[in-house]
């Protein structure tokens, strides 16, 4: 069950109250370019800002917005592509191993743990958590394997022991968030995909069909679910937040 | 194992065969890296708001929407009035991959620089500092696919932006 760290890494904690992102996921995007330049991510937690690029953390001191100063250095390992921070820790996440950083001084990540190497899942999959429970897809193709993706409901009561409370079978899920009690999951076959998560243990899909184009990501933000997809942004009202309304497309 | 050896075999013909090579012509399909100089990718600017390209990471930020554009730089949308989204500007900052906000500022790379900008006005990002190779430089030595020839990069040449698939004579690298 240690896995679940494994799912943890690559998505994304919407807790911060007016500022919000997706994660970073590992999508190669159009076809000029691809996953190979991949460069810095980041995560801001609290007065710090930390990057990982290809084999490093990198601890930057932010308290004076304009001047950040590099605090910090930590050799991690090789080909580190995700970093997710949850709670006082940060995960790193290669693309076969996870190290676990405490950053109760935040100045300087304490390693936790060395690394767990999920004998089945070889990359990382998208991860939103909410008090204690965590919702993750988990997609089986390119480097997966398995034989059926699904969305995974994990208690987290303990961080380092996470119980597995549910699966669901989706087609090819990417980002996940949720807005109240209602989870929306990005399914590249069936579109956006909603599930009641009132039980939040126990999810009960929502039968509704919403496919207006390939979505890769979600941001519920306030009244507003700001969509990631292929060809940009759908924005939908989530006033009723059980029955989204197409509000634009950006392309 | 018969099913490996199977797949092994269908792997070697595959790679012995190339279906884009033209041996009438001596041309073939092969990817090309496109470079730019360490001026080109210090270029950041702030630009009229263009289409999308290749759609990134997105970030909500007050009545603001950022999207990266990989590679590209980031699309700024002014969601003021949520039933009018507007793109009001793009931020040019080559070779960007990722994003952060606190407060006023955005943190950004450009390449291997950490850059960070005030966004008091969204429309109007201004660039307030550069931290200079603050990551490493990723390996854009070939394109990111398999089984593919391309041209050898030239270091000379500047940092390998990107890479194009044009038809030409049979380049010496591949992967």
């Amino acid at each position: 069950m240690k896995k679940i760290i494994y799912y943890l890494l690559c998505g994304v904690l919407l807790l911060s109250a007016c500022e919000k992102d997706s994660p970073g996921l590992a999508i190669s995007v159009g076809g000029g370019a691809g996953q190979g330049g991949s460069l810095a991510r980041f995560a801001i937690v609290g007065n710090y800002l930390y990057s990982v690029d290809d084999r490093n953390l990198k601890v930057f001191n932010i308290t004076n917005a304009e001047n950040p100063v590099l605090e910090a250095t930590q050799n991690v390992g090789f080909s580190i592509e995700t970093i997710y921070p949850f709670k006082d820790k940060l995960f790193i996440g290669s693309a076969t191993e996870v190290y676990i950083f405490s950053i109760a001084d935040p100045a300087k990540p304490q390693k936790l743990s060395s690394a767990i190497s999920p004998q089945v899942i070889t990359r990382c999959d998208p991860v939103v958590a909410k008090d204690t429970v965590a919702f993750a897809t988990l997609r089986t193709n390119g480097p997966c394997g398995g034989l059926q993706s699904v969305l995974a409901v994990y208690n987290i009561k303990d961080i380092t022991n996470p119980i597995q409370t549910a699966t669901y079978p989706v087609g090819e899920p990417y980002g996940l968030g949720y807005s109240g009690d209602v989870l929306y999951v990005c399914d590249k076959w069936a579109g956006l995909v909603l599930f009641d998560i009132s039980q939040p243990y126990q999810p009960t899909p929502i039968n509704i069909s919403i496919n207006d184009g390939t979505y890769i990501d979600v941001i519920p933000y306030g009244t507003t679910l700001i969509c990631w997809v292929t060809t940009g942004i759908i924005l939908y009202d989530i006033t009723d937040n059980r029955n989204p309304v197409l509000i634009a497309k950006i392309n | 194992m018969i099913r490996l050896l199977f797949l092994l075999s269908i792997g070697l013909y595959l790679s012995a065969c190339n279906p884009n090579r033209s041996d009438i012509t001596g041309k073939m399909d092969a990817y090309v890296p496109v470079y730019a100089t360490q001026n080109e990718i210090q270029q950041v600017s702030v630009e009229a708001q263009q289409p999308t390209v290749n759609a990134a990471k997105i970030y909500a930020y007050r009545n603001y929407i950022f999207q990266n554009d990989l590679y590209n730089g980031i699309h700024i949308i002014d969601n003021t009035d949520r039933n009018n989204p507007k793109k009001i500007a793009f931020l040019k900052l080559p070779l960007n991959t990722d994003i952060a906000i606190k407060g006023n500022y955005l943190y950004a790379n450009n390449y291997v620089d950490l850059v960070v900008f005030n966004i008091a006005d969204p429309a109007k990002p201004q660039l307030v500092k550069r931290v200079n190779n603050a990551f490493p430089p990723a390996d854009q030595q070939y394109p990111p696919f398999k089984n593919v020839y391309f041209v050898c990069p030239d270091k000379g040449k500047g940092t390998v932006l990107r890479w194009e698939l044009k038809n030409i004579d049979m380049p010496k690298c591949r992967r």
